[in-house]
């Protein structure tokens, strides 16, 4: 943030430097730290996997694992790549247009039965998705979904859906009322209004609301297992645990899985969170 | 824009403008009120009506209507009582330690330093690995016999004996948690780093002016205006992990004697090796009666439902 | 609005429209843009529940399911791998969904469940005419035999043992055990085994999941006790208390074990030996393969259980089966590949390829199993060998994960007495006899 007015106090200044940097030394670490070991993991062979006492770095870096898990026809995580690529997607997209909908609704309109509307979305969250693993298998068996990428979507909304129409409220709520009535009173209508003047000014919400349905939906396993029969429709979360046999982990191919994995929700959030910037909603306020 | 500074004239419609806004609001509404009917109520209903049943699958002769019965049970079961004390220390410790950490994250994250966009995606990492593998990934690396934590922590001389963190009664639902607080930061840090940027920046300077201190800035004015945010996250993902099972599924298994049993674990341990699913349903029941009352109580305190205007 | 806020909004609205449209005119298409044209044969299909996916069991049974379908026309099998920890909750929710599979691969201690359920085919009169009836071991007909009526093949059997570390004995000058080695001498090698100060333990006691409370009873028969007598649970039984509080204090007074014990399962105690952290354990013949890998093929050996005080042992034998479903759509398929997978060529590939032992007898008595040091324990075992008394009532299964095990790990933490632990175990054991 740069803030031009008023020389700075102390404390502040304490805050912007050593603190910042500390701060971001700490979570870094912290966040990658077990990163670190599955990636040197995934370097190294049975051999030095092994090795007691603990062998840090690898001393014959290979990438066999990678190559393994990527290429073989036994857990073909490339398929299990393009799956989860197009569940994900499909999900985030529609939990984002759904949320958007619900949420502008919810925070805008008065209407009976409102907030009655929001503790049944929360209340949703209550209930063990183990529990409603049996009749959701049941009536997607019915519908004929079963081994289909519907099935895994139309299930990832119950566990997104539900959080992101509560956000999308609260961004809405912080976004001033009287920019969109002037819209109307300019001839707009009422989804006029909400394409045109509320999504810019909430596009860091909309942005942490697809970021937030696309990873939950990247990382969901209990429906991705039972609602698929054939490995061709597995997602990359169910491969991951092909790499955990009955009695010994694969710790190298499942480091190397894990990692291939995170690449393209990294990359996706590269994207995503230029709109995660201040400067939108100021601007658009002074306008 | 292009302003039409003239309105036009208005005949008054067929249907009145408040009745027509409230069919409109009510129609944003559908879609996402379908989605929630098929993939979640209908299911609950259903659950509902099995915990009021002698319903043990291996049993099928026995299967019958008994209504409060598998509650009666649940009243007399310590294991219970124990589960639910356990999960609150375990949503508590957890989302406490999640929000206060993802809270200072999200400030971080926020400031402009080159590279923000590399440290932003690396602190999101620990989000994208599905629980499970989380669970046994942290497993591996408390191993007392050959985890690095350990290993680590005696080559640098911060310990002398190695320690079996997820065997010990004393430590494991501390370092379960501490699994979880490292898997939710990014979850608060995300929701709050968007929270933030609908801050106006001449709220800061305005208070700034006026010789507010930093403390004092982010008091009145950061907190209040991601309240809503605030409370919705928190309030959900105090729900979500109450019913978080996954994570001490695998590491602990609820052990080592129950330690780290909590009531959702215990709810799968009755469902899938038990096979008792009336029971289950029951427990389920009685969490998500519970998380109710919670969330209600929770919401009028904070006034999460009410509008910021 | 300046530009900048305009232009932005545009490109999102775009985006958002964009993918909004792609999403609407995909909804044909969601079931399957990837899927190439479903294969056209004739042949039936058999849908076939794996219930450990690993990379080798994915590879072995790929190549044995394709042999199988191009061996005859009328069937295809269509093979499923699940995660094992999901497995029984899929199977479960698939019965209970009215549509389990053909045919899984599951172990003999949850057919029980599934049987009691009223899922499970009943095949004796399918297993009575087969060709290899008589060959297999009569003790594996009885682990897949309920109220007289089979119900499952035994693709493989196992048996407990302890594996040890030759080169530790050699290494520190001790004196090779014997297959009919006694506790006494058991604990004198544990404790010479075991250098806390270099991490090094001589049991790898396991603390996580059902095995937990196995062991120790295999410990208690050794004694001369027994599970269930004359239609009573005994197990609070005087001999039973002695042994298992002899075993605990392996852990609590010998501390011969690593600290982790409580919580360690399978995955654990195999790793640390494989580690060179224990120096023993006991397991079925599961993991020889993967000590072979880690540890080195000479470097270890297998033995029977060590003989207990009343002159006895016991080791319980489980199956891995073939478990034919009643709501199966294609039984005679399902059924043509059970057998199949019980033929000369895929039982020695199957019980080779992954250390096992196979349930007929003219395999067992091939060298590859008779004579290798890695096996040699469990082959010596199965004179010892009992069907697990655990499998008597469906209900005990469960109730062993949900009460039994937390009972076992307080007591391996020493906050409840060998006999408290069983007296409530047992309590928890009578109510389930139905």
């Amino acid at each position: 943030m740069t803030r031009r007015a008023a020389p700075k106090d102390l404390a502040e200044r304490v805050l912007a430097g050593p603190v910042i940097w500390i701060g971001l030394v700490l979570l870094t670490a912290f966040a990658l730290g077990p990163f670190v070991w599955m990636f040197l993991t995934s370097l190294k062979d049975r051999q030095e996997l092994y090795a007691t006492p603990l062998q840090y770095l690898p001393v014959h870096p290979t990438f066999e694992n990678y190559v393994d898990a990527w290429t073989s026809p036994v857990t073909p995580f490339s398929r299990f790549f393009l799956n989860s690529l197009w569940v994900c997607s499909v999900t985030m997209v529609a939990t984002t247009v759904v949320s958007v909908l619900a949420g502008y609704a919810i925070a805008r309109f008065r209407f009976a039965g409102r907030d009655a509307l929001l503790l049944i979305f929360l209340a949703t969250q209550m209930f063990p998705s183990v529990l409603l693993i049996a009749p959701l298998l049941t009536q997607w068996r019915t519908l004929g979904l079963i081994d289909t990428y519907q099935a895994l979507i139309y299930s990832n909304f119950s566990f997104t859906v539900p959080f992101t129409v509560w956000m999308m409220v609260g961004y809405f709520s912080s976004i001033p009322r009287d920019l969109e009535e002037s819209a109307m009173i300019d001839g707009c209508n009422h989804f006029g209004a909400l394409c045109r003047i509320v999504l810019p000014l909430a596009a860091p919400g909309i942005a942490a609301t697809a970021i937030f349905a696309f990873v939950v939906s990247w990382s969901e396993l209990l429906f991705a297992i039972s609602f698929t029969t054939e490995t061709s429709m597995r997602t990359l979360s169910a491969g991951l645990l092909y790499m955990v046999g009955q009695y010994e982990v694969q710790w190298g191919q499942l480091s190397a899985g894990v990692i291939l994995s995170t690449v393209p929700v990294a990359v996706l959030f590269s994207f995503l969170q230029r709109h995660l910037t201040h400067g939108l909603t100021a601007g658009a306020v002074k306008g | 824009m292009t302003t039409l500074t003239v309105a036009k004239p208005r005949t008054r419609p067929l249907i009145s403008w408040r009745v027509r806004k409230l069919l409109i609001g009510y129609s944003y509404l559908v879609p996402a009120a379908l989605c929630m009917l098929a993939t979640v109520v209908v299911p609950i209903l259903l659950a509902i009506k099995m915990s009021l049943y002698a319903d043990i699958l291996y049993k099928p002769q026995d299967y019958r209507f008994i209504g409060l019965g598998n509650y009666l049970r649940l009243v007399e079961d310590p294991v219970f009582w124990l589960t639910l004390r356990n999960s609150v220390v375990w949503v508590f410790g957890s989302v406490l330690l999640q929000f206060l950490l993802g809270f200072a994250a999200a400030l971080l994250l926020q400031q402009a330093f080159t590279g923000r966009a590399l440290v932003r995606t690396l602190t999101l990492l620990p989000w994208i690995i599905p629980g499970v593998v989380v669970g046994l990934i942290w497993e591996w690396l408390y191993q007392p016999n050959y985890g690095v934590i350990n290993d680590l922590l005696i080559r640098v001389g911060l310990m002398q004996e190695r320690v079996a963190w997820l065997s010990s009664p004393d430590l494991a639902m501390a370092a379960v948690v501490f699994t979880n607080v490292w898997r939710g930061i990014p979850f608060f840090a995300i929701m709050l780093l968007a929270g933030l940027q609908a801050v106006p920046d001449e709220l800061y300077e305005a208070a700034h002016v006026d010789g507010a201190g930093v403390f004092a800035r982010f008091w009145h004015i950061t907190l209040p205006l991601l309240r809503p945010i605030i409370v919705v996250a928190t309030a959900t993902r105090i729900i979500w992990t109450f019913n978080y099972a996954d994570l001490i599924f695998v590491m602990t298994g609820g052990g080592p004697a129950n330690a780290t049993q909590i009531t959702s674990t215990y709810t799968l341990l009755q469902a899938y090796s038990s096979l008792d699913f009336g029971y289950a349903g029951a427990l389920s029941v009685v969490l998500l009666l519970v998380m109710l009352a919670f969330t209600w109580l929770y919401l009028r305190t904070t006034k999460g439902l009410e509008d910021t205007e | 609005m300046d530009e900048r806020t305009s232009l932005s909004r545009r490109k999102l609205l775009h985006t958002l429209a964009g993918a909004g449209v792609i999403a609407a005119a995909d909804l044909a298409w969601w079931d399957a843009p990837f899927i190439a044209p479903r294969r056209a044969w004739g042949a039936e299909p058999v849908r076939f529940q794996w219930s450990v996916p690993e990379p080798t069991r994915i590879a072995l049974m790929n190549s044995l399911v394709e042999r199988f379908n191009q061996s005859q026309k009328d069937f295809a099998v269509q093979i499923e791998y699940v995660p094992q920890a999901q497995a029984r909750q899929k199977l479960i929710s698939a019965i209970t969904g009215g549509s389990p599979p053909d045919l899984c691969q599951v172990w003999d201690n949850w057919v029980g469940q599934f049987n009691g359920m009223g899922a499970v085919e009943d095949i004796t009169a399918r297993a009575k005419t087969w060709k290899h009836y008589a060959d297999v071991v009569p003790t594996a007909w009885q682990t897949v035999t309920i109220n007289s009526k089979i119900i499952s093949l035994p693709l493989a059997v196992t048996l407990d043992g302890i594996y040890y570390r030759t080169d530790r004995l050699k290494e520190l000058g001790l004196k090779e055990p014997t297959p009919d080695w006694t506790w006494d001498e058991f604990l004198a090698l544990s404790k010479a085994f075991t250098k806390a100060d270099k991490n090094q333990y001589g049991y790898g006691m396991r603390g996580s999941g059902t095995w937990a409370l196995l062991y120790p009873t295999e410990f208690a028969y050794a004694n001369g006790a027994e599970v269930l007598k004359d239609g009573k649970v005994v197990i609070n039984s005087k001999e039973a208390v002695d042994a298992v509080a002899w075993y605990l204090d392996l852990a609590l007074k010998h501390k011969v074990t690593p600290p982790s014990a409580a919580t360690d399962g399978f995955v654990e105690i195999v790793e640390t030996f494989g580690r060179g952290v224990t120096s023993m354990y006991q397991h079925n013949s599961g993991s020889s393969g993967q000590q072979k890998k880690n540890v080195g093929v000479d470097k270890f050996a297998t033995l029977p259980l060590p003989i207990g005080p009343a002159k006895k042992r016991a080791s319980f034998w489980f199956s891995e089966t073939l478990t034919m479903f009643k709501g199966a759509k294609n039984k005679e398929g399902a059924w043509q590949f059970m057998s199949f997978m019980l033929d000369d060529e895929p039982s020695l590939k199957y019980n080779t390829t992954l250390g096992l032992l196979p349930a007929r007898k003219s395999i067992l008595d091939r060298p590859v199993f008779s004579k290798d040091p890695a096996l040699a324990g469990f082959v010596q075992s199965f004179p010892i060998g009992i069907v697990s008394p655990y499998l008597a009532y469906p209900g005990w299964g469960g109730k062993i994960d949900s009460d039994g095990v937390p009972l076992i790990q307080q007591a391996m933490l020493g906050k409840v007495s060998a006999k408290e632990c069983l007296d409530r175990f047992a309590e928890i054991l009578k109510k389930e006899m139905t």
